[in-house]
Order: C-alpha cells, then sequence, then structure tokens
C-alpha cells in the first residue's frame, strides 16, 4: 500500500501562522509538526512508500519531509517522495486543481511503485491510527473504497462530510455538510481505494470538464452512482482537524486536559519528528507553572498556567502565560500578561504588554505585527 | 602541511571512580543533565571543531557506549566522516594492564591509517568547552613538541585527585609533572588533553610499551619532559573533572545555570533522540531551579534539581538537591534530598532518603525500593 499525503493546502483559515508556510509544517504541541501526525502513522502502520503532495508555499516543508530518516521511512524501496505539481511531457505544468487532481496528476508515480491499494490522508489532522487494521478491513470486506468515519455528536454532524451506511457499514449515501443529517458517522478525509479501480475513475474524472476534481465532492458520488462497494471504517480515538486557529488552540490545550486522549507517551505509538539540539528545559528559581506542556529549550522564569510551550519558547521574569500556546521560540517578555493567545514563533513579546482576555470568545493570534502596533499605540499614550 | 586532526575519546584513568554508577558503564556513558551523556561534551567539542575522524576509546563495558553512539548524529559529513568505537581485547579482563597506552597499541594500525597531521587525545570524564582549533593554533605558535592543556584552579584538594599537576616555566614550558596527593588548592591541573602529531602520537606509543606495561599516556608524556618541548596550553571557563559520585552529583547541579552560558547555536551539544513528548506538569506540581527532560510527569515539587527523560514524579513527592537519571518513578509521598537516582529505578516505600551536599546517597539501576 502507499500512502498519499494531501498537503497543499494553505490554509486560509490559520491566518499569519500560514503566511510563510505550508499548513502542515505549523508546529504543534510543543515539539511536533502537524505532518508528523500522519508521517508517524504510516511508519507506525509498517508503510514505508509516501508520496506527499505539496504545492502552496513548500520550500520548508519540502526540506523537512525529505529528512524521511526521522520517521523511519528510509529504509530500502521505501522512502518519502515530496510530489509538486510538475511540468509534464504532454499536459504541460498545471497546478494541482483539487484533491482528486492531485492524484490523478502522479499516477506515473502510483504505477511505478506498483501500488496495489492507495491511502489517501490529510496533512491537516492530529490523530494516532493503525491504517493496517484498515487495510485488512477493505481487504476482508472486499471493498473496492474504504472512508474512515468517527462518530460525531448529531449536533455538529452538519459540520461534517457525513456517510449514511446501511446495517453492515457499507455507505449507501454521502452527504457534504448536510442541514439534516441523518446519522453520525463523520468522514475522516482518510481513504483507502484499490488501485486499478480508482485509476479508472480518475482518468474518466480528469475528462469530464465540470468536474470539481474532488474525492468529496466527485470520485466518492460516482462510486456510489455506479453501485460500487464503498466501506465505513469505524476509528475510535482523539481526531481533531486543526484548521482553525481556535481548533489549534483547542488541540493544543487537550494535550493537558485530564482525558488527554491522544496519549503522546504511548512507546508504542510514538510520533516522530525533527530532533533540534536544544537543552532541556531550565525553570528558573521563582518559576510558578501549574498545568502545562512544555519541552526542551524553554525557559521559564515566570508564571505559566494551563500552556503549552513549544521548543525554545522563554517566559521571562514577573510575566503570566495562561490557557495559552507559546510556538518555536517565541519570547515573553518580563512583566507581560497573556491569556487566550497562540504566540507565532518568534515573536518577542515586549515587557509588561497585555494581550487577549479571560473571557474572550476566540483565541487570540500574536503576530509580530500585533506586537509592533500595539508597542507603538502604547508608546503615543 | 593540512591541519587536520584526528579526535582520539580517551578512556577515563584507574583514578576514576564513580561509586555505584560504574558498574553498570563507564562514566562517559553516564546520563547527565536531563539529556545527555558525559561524552556528548567531549564529542561534540571535536566535531564543533571539524573535526570529523573520531576514535573513541573503552575500557569494558561497551553496551552503552555503542548504543549511544550509533543512535546520534554528531553533525560529520556521513560519508567522509568516520567514527570508530575501539577496545583491547586481550588486556579488557584485567584492570591493571587495561591503560590507554594498551589499547592504542591494539588498534595502532587505525591510528596509522590515519591522514591526519596531528592527533587530539582528550579523555571523556571531563567536562568543558573547547575549540580545538584554538589549541591547535596555540600548539604551532608556541612551537612546542607537544602541548597539554590545564586550568589553574583553587580547587585541586577537593575536585582533582590523582590528577596530574603541571609545573610551569614562564614561556609556558611544562618542566615538571607530579600526581595530585591533595596537599594544596591551588595548583595548575591537567585536563589530561594533549595536541601533538600523529607521528609522535605513535612514537610515544612505542615508548611506553617498551617501558613499562603498566604506563599511561600521562606517564610516558611526564616521562619525556626533558627530551621533548612540552607546552601548557591554559583552558578558561568552566571545568568538571567527573572522578567520583560526588563530582558527578556536583556537575549536574553546577551546569544546570550555566548550561544557556556554554552552550549556543553555534556550540551545540549533540546527543542522541529519543522521540520523547514534552514534559507534563499536572496539577499541583511546584518546580523551581530545575533542569528537566522531555517525557516527564509531574505533580509532586521539584527544588534545584535535575531531572532526566521519562521520570515520573507522583503528588506529596519533594526532590531537592537531586539528580534523577531517565526512566525512574518516584512514587506518592517519598522525599528525596541530596541523591543520585540511577535509571529506571521505582521508588516507593523507603518514604525518605536523604544525603549530604558532600555524600550524596545513590540508589543503584533497576533498583525497587
Amino acid at each position: 500500500m502507499v500512502a498519499m499525503i494531501l498537503a497543499g493546502g494553505r490554509g486560509t483559515r490559520l491566518f499569519d501562522l500560514t503566511k510563510k508556510v505550508a499548513k502542515p509544517a505549523v508546529h504543534f504541541g510543543g515539539k511536533y509538526r502537524i505532518i508528523d501526525f500522519p508521517l508517524s502513522n504510516c511508519a507506525n502502520s509498517n508503510i514505508t512508500t509516501v508520496g506527499v503532495l505539496v504545492q502552496y508555499e513548500s520550500v520548508l516543508l519540502n526540506s523537512y519531509i525529505a529528512r524521511d530518516h526521522i520517521w523511519g521511512l528510509d529504509i530500502d524501496g521505501g522512502g518519502v517522495y515530496c510530489l509538486p505539481p510538475r511540468e509534464k511531457d504532454v499536459t504541460g505544468l498545471g497546478l494541482y486543481q483539487g484533491t482528486a487532481d492531485a492524484i490523478t496528476q502522479n499516477l506515473d508515480f502510483l504505477d511505478q511503485e506498483d501500488a496495489e491499494y492507495v491511502l489517501i490522508l490529510s496533512g491537516d489532522h492530529i490523530y494516532k491510527m493503525n491504517y493496517e487494521k484498515m487495510l485488512k478491513a477493505h481487504i476482508e470486506k472486499g471493498a473496492d473504497a474504504t472512508i474512515a468515519v468517527l462518530e460525531v455528536p448529531m449536533r455538529e454532524a452538519s459540520r461534517f462530510g457525513i456517510m449514511n451506511t446501511d446495517e453492515s457499514d457499507r455507505i449507501v449515501e454521502f452527504e457534504e455538510k448536510p442541514a439534516h443529517p441523518k446519522s453520525n458517522l463523520a468522514s475522516m478525509g482518510i481513504y483507502i481505494f484499490t488501485y486499478k479501480t480508482l485509476r479508472r475513475y480518475l482518468k474518466e474524472d480528469e475528462k469530464k470538464k465540470d468536474s470539481n476534481h474532488d474525492f468529496g465532492k466527485d470520485i466518492i458520488p460516482s462510486y456510489l452512482n455506479d453501485g460500487l462497494n464503498l466501506q465505513a471504517y469505524r476509528f475510535k480515538g482523539y481526531w481533531k482537524d486543526v484548521g482553525t486557529i481556535d481548533s489549534l488552540w483547542e488541540a493544543n490545550m487537550d494535550l493537558i486536559s485530564n482525558k488527554n486522549a491522544l496519549d503522546l507517551s504511548d512507546p508504542s505509538w510514538k510520533i516522530y519528528t525533527g530532533d533540534n539540539n536544544a537543552v532541556p528545559q531550565i525553570i528558573g528559581p521563582n518559576a510558578k507553572i501549574n498545568v502545562a506542556y512544555i519541552t526542551q529549550g524553554c525557559v521559564v522564569n515566570g508564571e505559566v498556567s494551563h500552556s503549552v510551550l513549544f521548543t525554545g519558547s522563554h517566559v521571562d521574569k514577573d510575566a503570566k502565560v495562561s490557557d495559552s500556546v507559546i510556538m518555536n521560540g517565541a519570547k515573553i517578555g518580563q512583566g507581560a500578561v497573556l491569556n487566550r493567545c497562540v504566540v507565532m514563533d518568534d515573536v518577542k513579546v515586549p515587557p509588561h504588554m497585555k494581550l487577549g482576555s479571560k473571557t474572550s470568545k476566540n483565541i487570540l493570534l500574536v503576530t509580530k505585527a500585533l506586537v509592533s502596533k500595539k508597542a507603538e499605540v502604547r508608546d503615543h499614550e | 602541511m593540512s591541519n587536520k586532526m584526528l579526535g582520539i575519546v580517551n578512556l577515563e584513568p584507574a583514578n576514576v571512580h564513580v561509586e555505584g554508577i560504574d558498574d553498570y558503564r563507564p562514566i562517559s556513558a553516564t546520563s547527565f543533565l536531563g539529556r545527555y551523556r558525559v561524552l556528548d561534551f567531549m564529542i561534540s567539542n571535536m566535531t564543533n571543531s571539524h573535526i570529523d575522524e573520531i576514535e573513541i576509546y573503552i575500557k569494558n563495558r561497551p553496551r552503552s557506549t555503542i548504543e549511544h553512539i550509533l543512535g546520534t548524529n554528531y553533525n560529520v559529513n556521513s560519508k567522509k566522516g568516520k567514527f570508530s568505537i575501539l577496545y583491547g581485547e586481550i588486556q579488557g579482563n584485567n584492570e591493571l594492564y587495561n591503560t590507554d597506552i594498551a589499547n592504542f597499541k591494539a588498534n595502532i594500525e587505525y591510528i596509522e591509517q590515519s591522514s591526519a597531521n596531528y592527533v587530539v587525545v582528550a579523555p571523556s570524564h571531563f567536562v568543558y568547552i573547547q575549540d580545538f582549533n584554538e589549541m591547535l593554533a596555540y600548539h604551532e605558535k608556541m612551537g612546542g613538541d607537544i602541548t597539554v592543556m590545564y586550568q589553574s584552579v583553587n580547587n585541586a584538594k577537593e575536585a582533582f585527585a590523582q590528577c596530574d599537576l603541571l609545573e610551569l616555566g614562564a614561556d609556558k614550558r611544562i618542566v615538571a609533572m607530579s600526581k595530585n596527593n591533595g596537599k594544596y588548592k591551588n595548583r595548575d591541573v591537567s585536563l589530561e588533553c594533549y595536541i601533538m602529531s600523529r607521528n609522535l602520537f605513535i612514537e610515544l606509543i612505542q615508548k611506553a610499551t617498551m617501558t613499562s606495561s603498566l604506563f599511561w599516556l600521562s606517564d610516558v608524556v611526564a616521562d619525556s619532559l626533558s627530551d621533548l618541548k612540552v607546552v601548557g596550553f591554559p583552558h578558561r571557563g568552566y571545568i568538571s573533572c567527573i572522578n567520583s559520585l560526588k563530582a558527578f552529583y556536583d556537575a549536574n547541579l553546577e551546569l544546570m545555570d550555566r548550561l544557556n552560558d556554554l552552550v549556543s547555536d553555534n556550540w551545540p551539544i549533540y546527543t542522541k533522540t529519543n522521540d520523547t513528548q514534552p514534559t507534563l506538569y499536572k496539577e499541583g506540581a511546584k518546580v523551581s531551579g530545575s533542569l528537566i527532560g522531555n517525557g516527564c510527569e509531574i505533580e509532586g515539587t521539584v527544588i534545584n534539581s535535575v531531572i532526566g527523560r521519562n521520570v515520573v514524579i507522583k503528588s506529596g513527592v519533594v526532590v531537592e538537591n537531586s539528580v534523577i537519571m531517565p526512566s525512574t518513578l518516584v512514587n506518592k509521598g517519598v522525599h528525596i534530598q541530596n541523591a543520585v537516582i540511577d535509571k529506571y529505578a521505582i521508588i516507593s516505600h523507603i518514604k525518605e532518603l536523604k544525603g549530604t551536599p558532600d555524600e550524596p546517597i545513590y540508589v543503584k539501576r533497576r533498583d525497587r525500593i
């Protein structure tokens, strides 16, 4: 089975976080990047060949995934392949038009890898999953396609793509964000396709002028129309789409909650990430820490409560950081007060600046621009 | 002549005895500062000095060292660079004859094969930061045959027992070397780090072998002071000679505050990655003045201590002025003061472990108490 990770999206709802880097390369959970999750899942599921479909701002992402030894994906005959849109002999150069088109443009790669099954993943979800088990179910049920689904609360079901199934979990209908959902089985954007069939459908889809070239909008409906065997694969466990600042913040906060359903401490299912040479975390003599997730390179001299500190971030003396996510290398100056913030990489919050509020509905994204604008206003006062 | 150096990480001399810890592995392979092994400092000094051919000598119990070196990327070109772990098989079981010279002699062909013009030999039980290019430039400027790194210390009596004391002439030439019997406080102590030409190094190995089978490299250097020009190179900055349990304990606690001054983006210390998650500070955790590795779970109180990877500290626990090595579990209500707890220990039943700063208590590897 060859895995293909869709990692080309910009993730516009993450605003400045993805201004310069693609969403899958965004940092998460103290020391990781989002794409470490699907890549580690692949490695732990004994998948050796992974294609990563990149497009938007991919320089950093490309160089990161090229270091395939990080995830142990460097064994003979396998590897992580970076697949940007590229100029081709007949069709010339074209950007990826949709999720399905991205795979269509790489059929030659899948042919060359002699793929029997193709696993389609998304580069922006946080979860741990054994794809080997899903493949087993796919084969056992003689499916043409298997879609991983998550049972979501009925009231939230209209936010997702919903699979309606019969009693044997065969999918009979697919509805994208239905106003009146008939089931609560939400698609996780994880598909296993039998390659031979998929190849034929993608080739046909390529010719259709009115197609969006999208798995959810075009390929899955065609499969259903033609009466192919589509199976729902029920996943139980933690799964989160981190497409917005609020959901990214929430997923980080989940790591310090009592439930901590993601559990990154399981030695049998490690999430691997690029190492750095930062020193261990240094907790100063006057530091106060009340519920936090802190990693190497951090220096804490102030107060940290219900927060996640990423590699190399500093919290200076008398600073108070609450319910916040402080990303890589960000420095929180002396006496600064932060509530419900996500502070971007390398932002320096000047001393005594107050950012965010305990009662705000949304999470404040703290950028360099925001900090310097606030500092300017303060200087004028 | 090119300035290529062969780096030799030497084994620890016979005067190094870190009670308890070295029953399991040489001190050089011991977990250090919550994240490293002691020898990471010396190897990183070498690779940061752009030395890409490194031989690491070990006396015996090689498992820890081999596993660690294999798993670490010390930032050396993976094609042109070369790491070798070497030991002498014949004298391996006889402590008396297991000298560094015997080990060099047993592996002489690997020293002869090297294309480097110089060797830098440094033992791994010393912890300091040094750019060896600086020392080599000094060696060339002074025009000596051998350059020996030393530091003027005021704690020779307590911290450098049985180390070599140097007597330096005005021109920095070493006129005498003697073993430190702990009489004096202020002395110039050899850090047992030498730069010389590779050819001279090979000659010294031959000379030592012919003189006495008990000779160490430092003995043959001392024996050559009148024939050769042996010059002292002053080292400045932090040093620790980890030759006892107390020294190991002190180095951990001292370096905690100084780590960020010694280590920088330009001078990183490389070590093996373990893919451990960040550390979780739970409700009720009180941590101050401490150095904490990744992967810990802390519910109790930690004061002025070094905590290794994957350590679990339950509620009601107080850890003070202590060094806790990786994967240790400290169960509810245990109080630990001035202690060194070795890896994988589980402490549940003994509710109070108290040493003193001068005599820290040691809990064995995998001990369940």
